[in-house]
């Protein structure tokens, strides 16, 4: 096979035994790889029901059939498994250099099972894999276990979980180079609950190439629309994501204070531009990747990786605090401890309001100190508020009588864009197959920044069918695996044209949308079968009741029965045995 | 909804791109399909002339839709498009009876289109081979030209078919235009010979 190794490594902790499986042919033309493949592998070895922090509750490492060759922002790949902080099927893509790695050692997926008996490091390399005790990284932070594992090798990459995974906290990541997070659902947590310190991949293979011709003149054109398109050529660049601080803050759609209030006082001091004046030390890019949105930041404190706009908004706006060296450093000591900045900044907001409410809770907005108090007993699970806020701002909203309060959507914590100015939006954090999130239809393109064309944020009507195309397309990115940002200046055929001469399967761009429309309802019938149903596509009470500044709520009962007859679901959300069909999915 | 197809149409027929009566424009609505009436002006919308019917089933207000409305309804049951519009655009109708694909040598539709490809069929109007032909290529291409009669363009909203018809037209007007100048044109592009691969 071009584009793919063709081979699948399954590891079981437990027994310490290995197998490599075949890739086979017709599963990577139908789930492409990634998150597609990662779907497909965890649908048939897992009963939905599964416990996520069980021992039979698989991890999935999967790249793409584009991940290590010479396509644009193709270092990426996703990890795949049940959700402990939302009992969702859950994928997260992480750029980094891992994937290429993982692909160069001769793999399209890594799948681990089972636990093992002590904290371990796997490293995996083209001979297969070895197993090591963690031994005295058992207990350490990210910083320090990745520049001890990864040290002096080359072609390596390393998966770490800090503190936080270690004690099952649900909103713990998986770092990769001690950069790149693997971010939301609490994966870090899984990998803990098998006590896996660490994933080190050495790899320096390259896949090969079915149509070298054809790939370097589309490759010439890729290049030439990402270098044209402004966002990709320029704002990312310069300015990282932080760039959407200004972008949304001076539209009045980046919320502060657990949604309570908008976010324009904070542009100024947030902004990404003030990011790359005083603390920007370099741009920092993925594997093969143009673009370079990363941030190499310094502070007085010390250098680090980020942040990205999503954590100048959750540990900034979100909490009410506006000095951006506080927030840089804030992003620090997530990494460090391995916490997905999102979840904490939504755990921790919805803790500040619990507290002005008259909740005897340590912490107060705009208080730097109380904060990072508040973090550090999150990752540790110390205290009445640690432990509860370690299982995500529903679980403590919960614990405090006040669930409304967590502002979350199946029991992820919401990002940063406020929907009740992003009608699509809104659609889109509350028909995510992961819960509150933003990359699984991303809806900025359509309804700010005008890519393809741009609609009208406020209008309900017709805004399913475009959030339905969104979805798709982040599927498919998400399985070839190709960073999002790249379709800022690049569409289907595009992405069609790199997989048809990378692999040699023709696919054209319709199809690679189907290949999305299939992943995202084999995504959904394993929800489905693990308990959800229509009820859990709901946005929390404020965003439908209470008015932003300009007095819009989000209109969601509407675009919801309209996206469910677009997807040929049932009125109830459930896909129709028809529907399946014709997707190759009756069955599943 | 009703402004953004007065709008398009208006700006198709001032483009040249169709005589009073011709080409015919719709959006996918979830299950719904909203398409201009058979035999009205593009450049005159009115609110009457638009209508909505099933995506997939006959009533009594297909009477009413374009005689397209075969070809939309295949379009829009083999693609992701949410927008369809169909022009009779004059020099990619002249290109289309010349040629058999349309490999632009103008850098704009070099860089958006790269390449169109021609079908020919005796039917040219509402016919299920044209469905049939139209909805496939359309698929591989976001925009196909028919011989003869003109091009159909999928976008996510009618604006951005327009785009690719419009840029369609004015590549084919620069190669007509070489044509009838007689000179050849010197290559500016890297890769400029390969366009006819996309």
């Amino acid at each position: 096979m071009h584009g793919y190794t063709g081979r699948i490594l399954h590891v079981d902790l437990g027994s310490r035994a290995w197998r490599v499986d075949d890739l086979q042919p017709e599963i990577a033309r139908d789930y492409l790889g990634g998150r597609g493949l990662g779907a497909r592998i965890l649908s048939d070895m897992m009963a939905p029901g599964t416990d996520p922090l069980s021992p039979e509750a698989p991890l999935i490492f999967a790249t793409g059939p584009l991940t290590g060759t010479k396509a644009p922002t193709s270092g990426r790949f996703s990890l795949s498994g049940r959700s402990p902080l939302t009992g969702t099927i859950l994928d997260t893509n992480c750029g980094g250099a891992l994937g290429a790695r993982l692909k160069g050692a001769g793999y399209d997926a890594l799948v681990l099972t089972g636990a093992a008996s002590e904290p371990t490091v796997l490293r995996v390399d083209e001979d297969g894999v070895a197993f090591e005790s963690a031994g005295e990284l058992a207990g350490c932070e990210v910083g320090e276990v990745t520049g001890a594992l990864t040290g002096g090798r080359a072609s390596t990459s390393a998966a770490v979980i800090g503190s936080a995974g270690e004690r099952l906290v649900k909103l713990a990541t998986i770092m990769v180079d001690a950069k790149r997070a693997l971010g939301r659902g609490g994966m870090g947590a899984v990998m803990g609950s098998k006590r896996l310190k660490a994933v080190v991949v050495t790899g320096s293979g390259r896949p090969s190439v079915a149509r070298p011709e054809d790939l370097e003149f589309f490759l010439y054109e890729v290049d030439k629309a990402i270098a044209a398109n402004p966002v990709t050529s320029t704002v990312l660049p310069r300015f990282g994501t932080g760039m959407l601080v200004g972008v949304l803050g001076t539209r009045g759609l980046m919320p502060a204070l657990n949604y309570r209030s908008d976010g324009r006082d904070y542009v100024e001091k947030l902004s990404g531009e003030r990011l790359a004046e005083e603390f920007l030390v370099r741009r920092s890019g993925c594997w093969g990747c143009a673009i370079a949105c990363g941030r190499q930041t310094r502070t007085a404190g010390g250098e680090g990786h980020g942040p990205e706009y999503e954590t100048i908004w959750a540990l900034g706006a979100n909490l009410g605090i506006d000095e951006l060296e506080q927030v840089v450093e804030l992003n620090y000591l997530c990494n460090e401890l391995g916490l997905d900045t999102i979840s904490v900044g939504g755990t921790l907001a919805a803790a500040i309001e619990l507290a002005e409410d008259g909740a005897p809770l340590p912490i107060k907005r705009g208080d730097f100190a109380s904060v990072r108090a508040a973090i550090e007993a999150l990752a540790h699970r110390e205290g009445e508020m640690g432990e509860a806020a370690a299982d995500g701002a529903l679980a403590l909203c919960e614990a405090y009588g006040r669930p409304d309060v967590a502002m979350q959507v199946k029991g992820l914590e919401l990002p940063e864009y406020d929907p009740r100015g992003m009608q699509g939006q809104g659609l889109g954090y509350a028909t995510s197959n992961r819960g509150g999130c933003h990359l699984r239809g991303n809806m900025l393109g359509f309804e700010v920044l005008g890519t393809p064309k741009l609609v009208d944020r406020s209008v309900v009507g017709g805004k399913a069918g475009l959030l339905i195309v969104a979805q798709h397309l982040g599927a498919a990115l998400d399985s070839l695996s190709l960073c999002k940002f790249s379709s800022f200046a690049l569409n289907e055929e595009h992405y069609a044209r790199l997989y048809s001469a990378i692999t040699g399967f023709d696919l054209s761009g319709q199809e690679l949308l189907v290949c999305g429309e299939r992943i995202w309802n084999l995504e959904r019938v394993f929800n489905l079968s693990a308990g959800f149903t229509g009820a859990e596509d709901r946005l929390p009470t404020r965003l439908v009741e209470e008015p932003n500044a300009e007095g819009d709520v989000v209109h969601l009962e509407e675009m919801l029965s309209e996206y469910y007859r677009f997807r040929g679901w049932t009125p109830e959300g459930v896909p129709t045995p028809d529907k399946l069909a014709r997707l190759g999915l009756y069955g599943s | 909804m009703y402004e953004e197809f007065r709008a398009i149409g208006r700006d198709i027929l001032l483009s040249g791109l169709i005589s009073s009566h011709g080409g015919n424009m719709s959006v996918r609505v979830g299950d719904r399909i909203v398409i201009t009436r058979r035999g009205s002006m593009l450049g005159r919308l009115t609110e009457r002339d638009i209508i909505e019917t099933s995506l997939e089933h006959d009533d009594s207000e297909v009477a009413l839709a374009s005689t397209e409305i075969v070809v939309h309804r295949a379009i829009y049951a083999k693609t992701n498009g949410l927008a369809i519009v169909h022009t009779h655009s004059p020099h990619s109708v002249l290109r289309s009876m010349i040629e058999d694909e349309i490999v632009p040598i103008d850098s704009e539709a070099s860089y958006l289109l790269h390449k169109v490809p021609v079908y020919s069929l005796p039917r040219t109007a509402g016919s299920s081979e044209v469905a049939e032909t139209v909805s496939a290529a359309l698929q591989e291409y976001k925009c196909v030209l028919l011989r003869g009669h003109g091009p159909f363009a999928i976008g996510t909203v009618l604006e951005e078919g327009f785009q690719w018809v419009s840029c369609l037209e004015m590549a084919c007007k620069i190669l007509n235009l070489r044509d009838s100048v007689g000179a050849e044109c010197k290559e500016y592009r890297e890769h400029g010979g390969e366009y006819g691969k996309w």
